[in-house]
């Protein structure tokens, strides 16, 4: 990364924006399942949105959505969108490393192969010029 | 098949368009160092009271609708290997309204983004 403007710490805030929505979307997840109420219709919408207001998790989730906000408008404040929409397709990486790491879960061949051409991907448009300038 | 093909694209469509008031937010506010609570704060403020960003955020929430309704008709590997021409969209796109170019890594970078996601959801 050396002729590029994707600094370090614009990659780590990148990095960080994609954790943060992956966890977001686990907790999200978790209390609509806690909730409980499985199917959304036009009859309890009412009730779906009061029953999930007042679950914690949900508001957890959100909490974590609008700091992520703030994290991706400082990166787009310092670098192309272009450039920070594809860099951001980290967590296509790490969240398969690690399934394998911690759940012992089997990644495919043509898995890696789609992860590889994600890594290259990165390499390549992080070498790219960003108009966006003077703003690290 | 169609259907679902004509609703992912929309869904991307629209959520690509908050990106790119969402970046046109940004690119408003004027350049200064964002080393501080207080240049943080000020930041926060300066980009909140820009239309741009309150129009970005109404078009992620349709989009997300959008994709919601697309992710309940289709199956779910096809909608996210679809959902990878965003990164496509956003190139060109950044390119006619927001001026950034395009170069030859940025270019072969994305559709190696791109190749990868397509890859991934087919397993």
């Amino acid at each position: 990364m050396k002729n590029s403007q994707l600094t370090f710490k614009i990659f780590f805030l990148i990095v960080l924006n994609d954790i943060g929505d992956t966890l977001a979307q686990l907790i999200l997840k978790k209390g609509l399942i806690q909730t409980g109420i499985s199917s959304v219709t036009f009859g309890n919408l009412a009730e779906f949105i009061t029953a999930n207001a007042a679950s914690l998790l949900v508001w957890l989730g959100f909490l974590i959505y609008a700091v992520n906000f703030i994290i991706w408008m400082i990166i787009l404040y310092r670098i192309d969108l272009s450039i920070a929409m594809p860099v951001g397709s980290t967590c296509y990486i790490f969240v398969p490393i690690v399934a394998v790491i911690f759940l012992h879960e089997r990644v495919s061949p043509l898995r890696w192969l789609g992860i590889l051409c994600i890594v290259l991907g990165i390499h390549f448009v992080s070498q790219s010029k960003s108009t966006t300038k003077g703003r690290a | 098949m169609v259907k679902i093909l004509l609703l992912v694209l929309l869904a991307e469509l629209v959520t690509v368009v908050g990106q790119i008031l969402f970046k046109k937010a940004a690119n408003q506010v004027e350049p200064y160092s964002l080393r501080g609570i207080a240049a943080q704060l000020r930041f926060m403020k300066d980009i909140l009271t820009k239309p741009a960003i309150w129009l970005g955020l109404l078009a992620m929430i349709l989009g997300l609708v959008i994709w919601l309704a697309a992710l309940a008709q289709g199956d779910l590997s096809l909608v996210f290997s679809l959902g990878s021409m965003q990164y496509i969209l956003i190139l060109f796109l950044a390119h006619v309204f927001l001026g950034e170019k395009i170069d030859k890594m940025k270019f072969i970078g994305t559709f190696l983004v791109v190749l990868g996601i397509v890859l991934i959801a087919m397993t």
